[in-house]
Protein backbone atom coordinates (compact mmCIF):
# COMPACT_ATOMS: atom_id res chain seq x y z
CA UNK A 1 0.00 0.00 0.00
CA UNK A 2 1.34 3.44 -0.87
CA UNK A 3 1.90 5.79 2.03
CA UNK A 4 1.06 9.44 1.56
CA UNK A 5 4.00 11.79 1.55
CA UNK A 6 4.93 13.30 4.90
CA UNK A 7 3.49 16.79 5.23
CA UNK A 8 4.45 19.76 7.36
CA UNK A 9 1.62 19.05 9.77
CA UNK A 10 2.95 15.54 10.41
CA UNK A 11 6.09 16.88 12.11
CA UNK A 12 6.02 17.26 15.86
CA UNK A 13 9.04 19.00 17.42
CA UNK A 14 10.72 16.69 19.91
CA UNK A 15 9.72 13.52 18.12
CA UNK A 16 12.39 10.95 17.32
CA UNK A 17 11.58 9.95 13.74
CA UNK A 18 13.80 6.89 13.51
CA UNK A 19 17.30 5.72 12.88
CA UNK A 20 19.42 4.31 10.09
CA UNK A 21 22.46 2.08 10.27
CA UNK A 22 24.96 2.08 7.42
CA UNK A 23 28.31 0.38 7.10
CA UNK A 24 30.96 2.69 5.77
CA UNK A 25 32.46 0.54 3.05
CA UNK A 26 34.69 0.93 0.04
CA UNK A 27 31.80 1.36 -2.35
CA UNK A 28 30.94 4.71 -0.78
CA UNK A 29 34.51 5.91 -1.11
CA UNK A 30 34.62 4.76 -4.72
CA UNK A 31 31.36 6.55 -5.53
CA UNK A 32 32.55 9.74 -3.85
CA UNK A 33 35.80 9.68 -5.82
CA UNK A 34 33.86 9.32 -9.09
CA UNK A 35 32.41 12.76 -8.38
CA UNK A 36 35.12 14.62 -6.52
CA UNK A 37 38.28 12.84 -7.61
CA UNK A 38 40.79 10.78 -5.73
CA UNK A 39 42.64 12.67 -3.01
CA UNK A 40 46.14 13.56 -4.09
CA UNK A 41 49.14 13.74 -1.86
CA UNK A 42 48.79 10.74 0.41
CA UNK A 43 46.68 9.63 3.31
CA UNK A 44 46.62 13.05 4.97
CA UNK A 45 44.23 14.18 2.26
CA UNK A 46 41.60 11.65 3.30
CA UNK A 47 40.16 14.04 5.89
CA UNK A 48 38.02 15.91 3.40
CA UNK A 49 36.84 12.66 1.88
CA UNK A 50 35.78 11.19 5.20
CA UNK A 51 34.24 14.44 6.42
CA UNK A 52 32.25 14.44 3.18
CA UNK A 53 31.18 10.88 3.78
CA UNK A 54 29.93 11.92 7.22
CA UNK A 55 27.72 14.47 5.45
CA UNK A 56 26.60 11.78 3.02
CA UNK A 57 25.78 9.39 5.87
CA UNK A 58 23.67 12.15 7.38
CA UNK A 59 21.79 12.59 4.11
CA UNK A 60 21.32 8.84 3.71
CA UNK A 61 19.82 8.63 7.18
CA UNK A 62 17.49 11.54 6.47
CA UNK A 63 16.38 9.99 3.19
CA UNK A 64 15.92 6.58 4.80
CA UNK A 65 14.01 7.74 7.87
CA UNK A 66 11.99 10.71 6.61
CA UNK A 67 10.12 9.02 3.81
CA UNK A 68 8.09 9.33 1.66
CA UNK A 69 8.85 13.00 1.16
CA UNK A 70 6.91 15.33 -1.11
CA UNK A 71 8.81 16.30 -4.24
CA UNK A 72 10.32 19.76 -4.29
CA UNK A 73 11.70 20.15 -0.75
CA UNK A 74 14.61 22.58 -0.60
CA UNK A 75 17.58 22.47 1.78
CA UNK A 76 17.92 26.00 3.20
CA UNK A 77 20.52 25.77 5.95
CA UNK A 78 22.89 23.17 7.36
CA UNK A 79 24.74 23.20 10.63
CA UNK A 80 27.14 20.34 11.06
CA UNK A 81 29.41 19.60 14.00
CA UNK A 82 31.90 16.91 13.10
CA UNK A 83 33.08 15.07 16.20
CA UNK A 84 35.06 12.39 14.38
CA UNK A 85 35.39 11.00 10.87
CA UNK A 86 33.95 7.58 9.98
CA UNK A 87 36.44 4.76 9.63
CA UNK A 88 36.41 2.08 6.92
CA UNK A 89 34.25 -0.85 7.96
CA UNK A 90 32.61 1.10 10.75
CA UNK A 91 28.90 0.72 11.34
CA UNK A 92 27.33 4.17 11.57
CA UNK A 93 24.07 4.65 13.46
CA UNK A 94 22.24 7.90 12.82
CA UNK A 95 19.20 9.00 14.80
CA UNK A 96 16.89 11.52 13.16
CA UNK A 97 14.55 13.73 15.15
CA UNK A 98 12.40 16.79 14.57
CA UNK A 99 13.75 19.75 16.51
CA UNK A 100 11.35 22.41 15.32
CA UNK A 101 9.14 23.85 12.62
CA UNK A 102 7.69 27.21 11.73
CA UNK A 103 5.99 29.06 8.90
CA UNK A 104 7.70 32.23 7.73
CA UNK A 105 6.67 34.28 4.72
CA UNK A 106 4.28 31.50 3.70
CA UNK A 107 7.11 28.95 3.62
CA UNK A 108 7.05 25.84 5.77
CA UNK A 109 10.39 25.39 7.55
CA UNK A 110 11.20 22.05 9.20
CA UNK A 111 14.21 21.57 11.49
CA UNK A 112 15.66 18.08 11.65
CA UNK A 113 18.50 16.92 13.88
CA UNK A 114 20.74 14.03 12.92
CA UNK A 115 23.10 12.44 15.44
CA UNK A 116 25.62 9.98 14.06
CA UNK A 117 27.72 7.55 16.06
CA UNK A 118 30.19 4.84 15.17
CA UNK A 119 31.40 1.69 16.78
CA UNK A 120 30.82 1.52 20.55
CA UNK A 121 28.79 4.72 20.33
CA UNK A 122 31.75 6.85 19.27
CA UNK A 123 30.21 10.26 18.44
CA UNK A 124 30.72 11.23 14.81
CA UNK A 125 28.47 14.14 14.02
CA UNK A 126 25.53 16.30 14.97
CA UNK A 127 23.68 17.87 12.08
CA UNK A 128 20.87 20.41 12.10
CA UNK A 129 19.19 20.79 8.74
CA UNK A 130 16.59 23.38 7.83
CA UNK A 131 14.34 22.32 5.01
CA UNK A 132 11.65 24.26 3.20
CA UNK A 133 8.95 21.60 3.12
CA UNK A 134 7.05 21.46 -0.13
CA UNK A 135 3.60 20.58 1.29
CA UNK B 1 29.04 35.93 7.71
CA UNK B 2 30.36 38.17 4.95
CA UNK B 3 33.80 39.33 4.08
CA UNK B 4 34.19 42.62 5.98
CA UNK B 5 36.38 41.06 8.64
CA UNK B 6 38.10 38.60 6.37
CA UNK B 7 41.83 38.50 5.77
CA UNK B 8 44.27 36.24 3.90
CA UNK B 9 41.94 34.50 1.44
CA UNK B 10 42.40 30.76 1.07
CA UNK B 11 43.27 28.97 -2.15
CA UNK B 12 40.07 27.90 -3.86
CA UNK B 13 38.85 24.49 -5.05
CA UNK B 14 36.51 24.06 -8.03
CA UNK B 15 34.21 21.43 -9.48
CA UNK B 16 32.02 21.31 -12.59
CA UNK B 17 28.57 20.09 -11.58
CA UNK B 18 27.05 18.29 -14.54
CA UNK B 19 24.08 15.97 -14.90
CA UNK B 20 26.25 12.89 -14.41
CA UNK B 21 27.73 14.14 -11.15
CA UNK B 22 24.30 15.16 -9.84
CA UNK B 23 22.96 11.70 -10.67
CA UNK B 24 25.98 10.05 -9.03
CA UNK B 25 25.51 12.17 -5.93
CA UNK B 26 21.81 11.25 -5.81
CA UNK B 27 22.80 7.58 -5.86
CA UNK B 28 25.45 8.10 -3.18
CA UNK B 29 23.05 9.83 -0.79
CA UNK B 30 19.86 8.01 -1.84
CA UNK B 31 18.38 11.47 -2.38
CA UNK B 32 16.31 11.23 -5.54
CA UNK B 33 14.29 14.38 -4.99
CA UNK B 34 13.06 15.10 -8.54
CA UNK B 35 14.12 18.72 -8.18
CA UNK B 36 17.66 17.34 -8.65
CA UNK B 37 17.15 14.78 -11.36
CA UNK B 38 13.88 15.40 -13.23
CA UNK B 39 14.06 18.42 -15.56
CA UNK B 40 10.35 18.31 -16.34
CA UNK B 41 9.31 18.33 -12.70
CA UNK B 42 12.02 20.80 -11.68
CA UNK B 43 10.79 23.28 -14.29
CA UNK B 44 7.44 23.42 -12.50
CA UNK B 45 8.96 24.43 -9.14
CA UNK B 46 9.96 27.89 -7.92
CA UNK B 47 13.56 26.89 -8.75
CA UNK B 48 12.61 26.78 -12.43
CA UNK B 49 14.85 23.86 -13.29
CA UNK B 50 17.19 21.19 -12.00
CA UNK B 51 19.41 22.18 -9.09
CA UNK B 52 22.30 20.32 -7.49
CA UNK B 53 22.11 18.87 -3.98
CA UNK B 54 23.18 21.49 -1.45
CA UNK B 55 25.46 19.13 0.40
CA UNK B 56 27.53 18.60 -2.75
CA UNK B 57 28.81 22.10 -2.15
CA UNK B 58 29.63 21.26 1.46
CA UNK B 59 31.89 18.47 0.20
CA UNK B 60 33.69 21.10 -1.88
CA UNK B 61 34.09 23.30 1.21
CA UNK B 62 35.67 20.37 3.06
CA UNK B 63 38.14 19.92 0.19
CA UNK B 64 39.01 23.62 0.26
CA UNK B 65 39.60 23.51 4.01
CA UNK B 66 41.76 20.40 3.68
CA UNK B 67 43.84 22.12 1.01
CA UNK B 68 44.44 25.20 3.13
CA UNK B 69 44.47 23.96 6.71
CA UNK B 70 45.36 20.29 6.50
CA UNK B 71 43.77 17.27 8.13
CA UNK B 72 43.70 18.78 11.63
CA UNK B 73 40.80 20.97 10.55
CA UNK B 74 38.57 17.89 10.80
CA UNK B 75 39.11 17.56 14.55
CA UNK B 76 35.72 18.79 15.77
CA UNK B 77 34.90 21.66 13.40
CA UNK B 78 31.44 23.23 13.49
CA UNK B 79 30.11 24.35 10.13
CA UNK B 80 27.08 26.60 9.64
CA UNK B 81 26.06 27.37 6.06
CA UNK B 82 23.06 28.85 4.29
CA UNK B 83 22.09 27.85 0.77
CA UNK B 84 21.41 31.24 -0.80
CA UNK B 85 20.90 30.45 -4.47
CA UNK B 86 20.52 27.23 -6.42
CA UNK B 87 23.39 25.60 -8.24
CA UNK B 88 22.41 24.81 -11.81
CA UNK B 89 23.46 21.85 -13.87
CA UNK B 90 26.65 22.62 -15.80
CA UNK B 91 27.96 25.27 -13.42
CA UNK B 92 31.53 25.63 -12.29
CA UNK B 93 31.42 25.73 -8.50
CA UNK B 94 34.25 27.32 -6.56
CA UNK B 95 34.75 27.03 -2.81
CA UNK B 96 36.83 29.49 -0.84
CA UNK B 97 37.15 31.22 2.45
CA UNK B 98 39.38 33.10 4.82
CA UNK B 99 40.05 33.55 8.51
CA UNK B 100 37.61 35.94 10.15
CA UNK B 101 39.54 38.57 12.08
CA UNK B 102 36.75 39.05 14.59
CA UNK B 103 37.54 35.86 16.52
CA UNK B 104 40.34 33.28 16.62
CA UNK B 105 39.27 29.96 15.17
CA UNK B 106 36.46 31.50 13.15
CA UNK B 107 36.53 31.28 9.35
CA UNK B 108 34.27 32.56 6.62
CA UNK B 109 33.49 30.01 3.92
CA UNK B 110 31.64 30.33 0.66
CA UNK B 111 30.78 28.62 -2.60
CA UNK B 112 30.27 30.65 -5.76
CA UNK B 113 28.79 29.73 -9.11
CA UNK B 114 29.97 30.28 -12.64
CA UNK B 115 28.86 33.92 -12.57
CA UNK B 116 30.73 34.57 -9.32
CA UNK B 117 27.60 34.99 -7.22
CA UNK B 118 27.44 33.37 -3.80
CA UNK B 119 25.49 30.14 -3.56
CA UNK B 120 26.53 29.19 -0.05
CA UNK B 121 27.91 31.39 2.69
CA UNK B 122 28.71 30.45 6.22
CA UNK B 123 31.21 30.05 8.96
CA UNK B 124 33.42 27.37 10.38
CA UNK B 125 34.39 27.28 14.04
CA UNK B 126 37.36 25.37 15.30
CA UNK B 127 37.53 24.28 18.93
CA UNK B 128 39.56 26.40 21.32
CA UNK B 129 41.99 23.54 21.90
CA UNK B 130 42.95 23.30 18.21
CA UNK B 131 46.61 24.03 17.39
CA UNK B 132 47.38 27.75 17.48
CA UNK B 133 48.62 27.82 13.89
CA UNK B 134 45.39 26.18 12.74
CA UNK B 135 43.22 28.64 14.64
CA UNK B 136 45.10 31.46 12.93
CA UNK B 137 44.41 29.84 9.56
CA UNK B 138 48.00 29.05 8.75
CA UNK B 139 48.43 25.35 9.34
CA UNK B 140 49.70 24.52 5.87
Amino acid sequence: MLKHAITYTDFQPGDVLGEAVTTFDGSMTHAWRRIFGKPAGGSDTEGAERASLAIILMMRAYCSVVTPRPPGNVHARQRFHLHGVPLPGESIRTVVSCSGKEIKRERRYVELRTEGSGNDGRPLFTGDMTIVWAR
Amino acid sequence: MGSVNSVCAFATVSLVVDAASIQAYAELTDDFNPIHIDPVFAATTPMGGVIAHGTMSICLIWQMLQKNLGADVFKSPALDVRFLKPVREGELLTAGGSPNASAPGLFDVWVRGTDGSERIVGTLWLPANAPAALIQGADK
